[in-house]
């Protein structure tokens, strides 16, 4: 009786324990969480007790700031889409066709991921001034399916190999078409790996902050860039950049959320295997 | 297994040409700029003196930046940077994974406290740390140091800014090698664990001797990305330090950045963007050969075939 109890009590702490883990962990975005409902002359310096209001919302949402979402979300979903067409028939292409050097091309898709962007920066951004690609949305969302394709092709190849060869050719012998056999056998079994990829891209094309900066100065500029012109030019105000902040990262957070399982399955399928 | 993909395979297989626009589509947007840049470091440009001709400069711009101090500290600074934040976030993801792989009423959301991080754009992570918790004047160090009667820290003097960034880098990582040696750690069979507490396994030994040996293929799998991504760092860099004071927070892809935007001179950061692309893959092979397996990927390839 008294060892059951004491056996909870452990269980407890170290239950606390966790808890007290994770949020000293997630305390600088919880801070920025709060710090966003503060009124401004209660920031800095900091106070424990304030009344929330929702002032600073209304002043960061402005137009720049529309403009910019504006720039951020037809950017990323044009970069899921066209990644997402080009990549998934690649990939099928990889485990389903008969290419000699599939292998070495897989292996080629990969590689390029280890290129660090400042690589092809320079000429990219020499073209770029040339065409007149500077500043522009088309000219991000290029750069953008760039680095997607190897990652989606990656992540997706995997999830295709998982697929049982016997199903598919049991639909060839019920007279399938490749075609028929893609949508209504293969399709339905990977869909979920193959959204949460387009998930997984959607947060990095997001997130991304070398191309934007250097890529991008007014009206194609995306949120991170507008951020880090918000730090330099409104610095002082705390309250109204953590509530920008926070409206920024409210979407790569929650999409966080549903592909976590996904992006380590994908990464470590052939570490469970070895 | 799959080698009975092949039986029913016509000899011109139209799904082939489906990789196709994927190729040219990443061979346009990776390899053909950078045959460029390539070509790039051999010229003398400055982009904002268009009096100046562009010209053959040879090896002068590798001259140049091999005979720049300044080079050598932003090299030494990445490799520092690079190495002991990835032991860092190792050490610290694995000891988190440890502490989390329980189950509890709310386990889900703890865990997405700590996996947070991770999904947070560089910028904003810039931002937050600069102003709300390292700034000495308002942040949480003016807080701390006032609590405990110091003067507050100078997160971002010139001794200190390289640490700060790693500070930040370390933040941002840690969740991924959390993911990574946490889905390790929960596929652990019970009854190895079992049988080595029978043994007598318990404690640390449990840990060092079984559960490390057990998962070491995520170890790996989790620090070799760790290390792609962590040499690629710049927004942190960009947001908090701009590299400075001078150049004591740079990191190889920051000065890129700044000698081609800010000096404007091309040829020269083509140079230090090629010379980085060899260390980079130099410090990435090292790491292979130092966990003995020097291409997993095509070893992956192999088994499935």
């Amino acid at each position: 009786m008294k060892r059951s109890v004491s056996r909870r009590l452990k269980a407890n702490t170290a239950t606390i324990l966790t808890w007290v883990l994770a949020l000293l962990y997630a305390f600088p975005i919880l801070y920025m969480l709060i710090t966003g409902f503060k009124p401004e002359e209660m920031v800095a310096p900091p106070r424990l007790m304030f009344t929330p209001t929702l002032d600073n919302y209304d002043a960061v949402i402005s137009e720049d700031l529309m403009l910019h979402s504006f720039s951020s979300v037809f950017i990323t979903i044009a970069t899921v889409v066209l990644t997402t067409l080009l990549a998934v028939p690649a990939a099928y292409s990889l485990v389903y066709g008969n290419l000699k050097k599939a292998e070495g091309i897989y292996y080629w898709f990969i590689t390029t991921t280890l290129l660090p962007a400042v690589a092809v920066v320079i000429p990219i951004y020499l073209a770029y001034n040339f065409i007149g690609l500077l500043d522009s949305k088309i000219g991000l969302i290029l750069l953008y399916t760039g680095a997607g394709v190897p990652l989606m092709i990656w992540m997706v190849k995997t999830f295709f190999t998982d697929v049982p060869y016997e199903i598919i050719e049991a639909a060839d012998i019920d007279g399938c078409t490749r075609f028929t056999s893609f949508f209504r056998i293969i399709l339905p079994l990977i869909k979920g790996g193959v959204f949460s990829t387009a998930l997984l891209v959607f947060i990095t094309t997001w997130n991304e902050f070398f191309f934007a900066v250097n890529m991008t100065y007014s009206k194609s500029a995306t949120l991170p860039v507008y951020l880090n012109r918000f730090l330099t030019q409104q610095g002082y105000f705390w309250a109204k950049m953590s509530a920008a902040s926070t409206l920024v990262v409210v979407a790569p957070v929650i999409l966080g959320f549903f592909t976590q399982k996904t992006l380590v399955k994908g990464l470590t399928l052939g570490a469970v295997k070895g | 297994m799959l080698s009975n993909r092949t039986i029913d395979k016509p000899r011109k297989n139209l799904t082939n040409y489906l990789i196709l626009p994927s190729v040219i589509f990443v061979a346009a947007i990776t390899q053909i700029p950078f045959l460029l840049t390539l070509i790039l470091s051999f010229v003398r440009w400055n982009v904002k003196r268009p009096d100046l001709p562009i010209e053959f400069a040879g090896l002068d711009n590798y001259v140049f930046i091999f005979t720049d101090s300044k080079f050598y500290r932003v090299l030494f600074n990445s490799l520092l940077q690079a190495g002991i934040a990835l032991a860092l976030c190792t050490i610290l993801g694995f000891l988190l994974a440890l502490v989390f792989n329980r189950a509890f009423r709310g386990i889900f959301i703890a865990r997405s406290l700590i996996i947070i991080p991770y999904f947070i754009m560089e910028s904003v992570t810039g931002i937050i740390w600069k102003t709300l918790i390292l700034s000495p004047s308002f942040g949480i160090n003016q807080v701390m140091a006032s609590f405990l009667g110091m003067e507050p820290v100078a997160f971002f003097s010139s001794k200190l800014s390289l640490v700060t960034v790693m500070i930040l880098i370390v933040w941002q990582w840690t969740p991924f090698l959390f993911m990574i040696l946490l889905a390790g750690l929960q596929n652990l069979s019970d009854d190895v664990l079992e049988s080595a507490r029978i043994d007598g396994a318990h404690g640390l030994k449990m840990i060092l001797y079984i559960k490390v040996p057990m998962i070491k293929h995520y170890f790996e799998v989790g620090m070799m990305f760790g290390l792609i991504n962590i040499l690629k760092v710049f927004g942190l860099v960009f947001v908090t330090t701009q590299g400075g004071p001078g150049v004591s927070s740079a990191n190889l892809p920051y000065y890129v950045y700044r000698t081609a935007f800010y000096d404007w001179q091309m040829g020269r950061s083509a140079a230090i963007a090629v010379v980085t692309v060899a260390i980079t893959l130099i410090v990435l092979q090292s790491f292979f050969n130092l966990i003995r397996r020097k291409n997993f990927i095509a070893r992956k390839q192999r088994r499935a075939a």
